[in-house]
């Protein structure tokens, strides 16, 4: 990839028939791609795994990119959805996680205070999955919310309310970690 | 694009939330090596072909042999449905108790002349399984594996043989060959890592 590829140039070089273009797009996106899947489904080897899932159905699917431009926002749709099949599939039967290593990387600790870091995790796997996911849309991708209806089919005041509620609820189960880290 | 939070301990949240995660270091060699198993860019161009507009000369005989033949290649679509190469990732092939699931291993290796895999499941016979070299020096092969627990290791150019970076190592390594373990569970497994 050079440096200067706008995500518009690789999608057409991609769609143009250069497969190695889309490695270009998978690099600039792969990290908050797993930022993303990871605070939405808590687990290093499933937010890996939606993520892989969201690139390929991201590849097949070039075409429908209507606004090369904003290959990132078309791409967090697929992997917002890659996620919700996921959690599902998560709450509807058992996981089974053999990736050793990603277990490893999961229990790795993060950032200048792990156990903030787990409160929040923790936290955040508590909120009803459509509340977590409007949260993160908004707190963590720093979409508006024209954009989360756009990216999720949702009604503006609905995404709102689900937003206040993850604040509210994070709120009470956080400041309760405070409290006690106070003590 | 990003609006600030009012709240100073949502703001904090949100904060550690934006901090980077770790991913595998084989990530992007494994979802490359996924994408160019069912490249978009020839089914799309196929189907554009067929889409442009075209006037064809055909006899009452060529016709006939042509329906003939739209026929016959329906029906072959139907007898060898499979499921698409990309469906093959891990995350959406489970194998039944017991049945074989098709199982990627991937290795970067972009100097070598020739990478195999070799292991418990072909008698470590490297002459069994040779891998494919894809772009960017990336080598790929499908091995159908029962559920189970398996080692492995790439042979690079006939006689290294090089444990899988991104897998587990196997324990008491057979004959002091660097090997690595993949296990097959309920669903089929994307292996592979770099030289």
């Amino acid at each position: 990839m050079r440096q200067d590829d706008s995500d518009a140039e690789l999608v057409q070089r991609v769609l143009g028939g250069d497969d190695g273009a889309f490695a270009g797009l998978v690099a600039r996106h792969r990290d908050r791609g797993i930022r993303f899947a990871m605070a939405m489904l808590g687990d290093a080897a499933d937010a890996e795994e939606a993520l892989q899932d969201a690139f390929v159905r991201a590849y097949r699917g070039l075409r429908g990119c209507r606004e090369p431009g904003r290959f990132g926002v078309w791409f967090l749709r697929i992997l917002v959805n890659r996620c919700r099949t996921r959690g599902a599939r998560r709450r509807t039967g058992a996981m089974f996680v053999h990736d050793e290593a990603a277990l490893e990387r999961a229990a790795a600790p993060r950032g200048d205070d792990p156990e903030w870091r787990e409160e929040i995790e923790r936290a955040l796997t508590r909120l009803d999955a459509l509340q977590r996911e409007a949260f993160l849309l908004k707190h963590l991708e720093g979409l508006d919310y024209e954009e989360m209806a756009r990216l999720t089919g949702a009604r503006i005041p609905a995404l709102k309310m689900r937003v206040k509620r993850a604040c509210d609820h994070l709120r009470v189960l956080l400041r309760e970690v405070d409290d006690v880290r106070a003590e | 694009m990003s609006e600030p939070s009012d709240d100073p301990l949502i703001a904090r949240v949100a904060g550690e939330l934006r901090r980077p995660v770790p991913i595998s270091p084989d990530f992007d060699a494994r979802v490359m090596a996924l994408v160019r198993r069912a490249p978009p860019g020839r089914a799309v161009r196929a189907w554009e072909w067929l889409r442009e507009p075209r006037t064809l000369a055909v006899s009452p005989l060529g016709g006939l042999a042509m329906a003939a033949g739209v026929a016959g290649l329906v029906l072959a679509g139907m007898w060898s449905r499979q499921p698409s190469p990309v469906s093959r990732q891990p995350s959406a092939v489970s194998a039944s108790a017991g049945a074989q699931a098709p199982v990627t291993f991937v290795f970067l290796a972009p100097d070598a002349r020739s990478v195999a895999l070799a292991g418990d499941f072909d008698g470590w016979d490297p002459a069994r399984l040779p891998m494919q070299r894809e772009g960017s020096g990336l080598w790929t092969v499908d091995v159908p594996l029962a559920p189970g627990r398996y080692q492995y290791a790439f042979v690079v150019d006939g006689r290294r043989f090089i444990a899988d970076p991104s897998a587990p190592r196997a324990t008491g390594d057979d004959f002091g060959t660097p090997t690595s373990v993949v296990t097959v569970g309920g669903a089929a497994r994307a292996a592979g890592g770099s030289l």
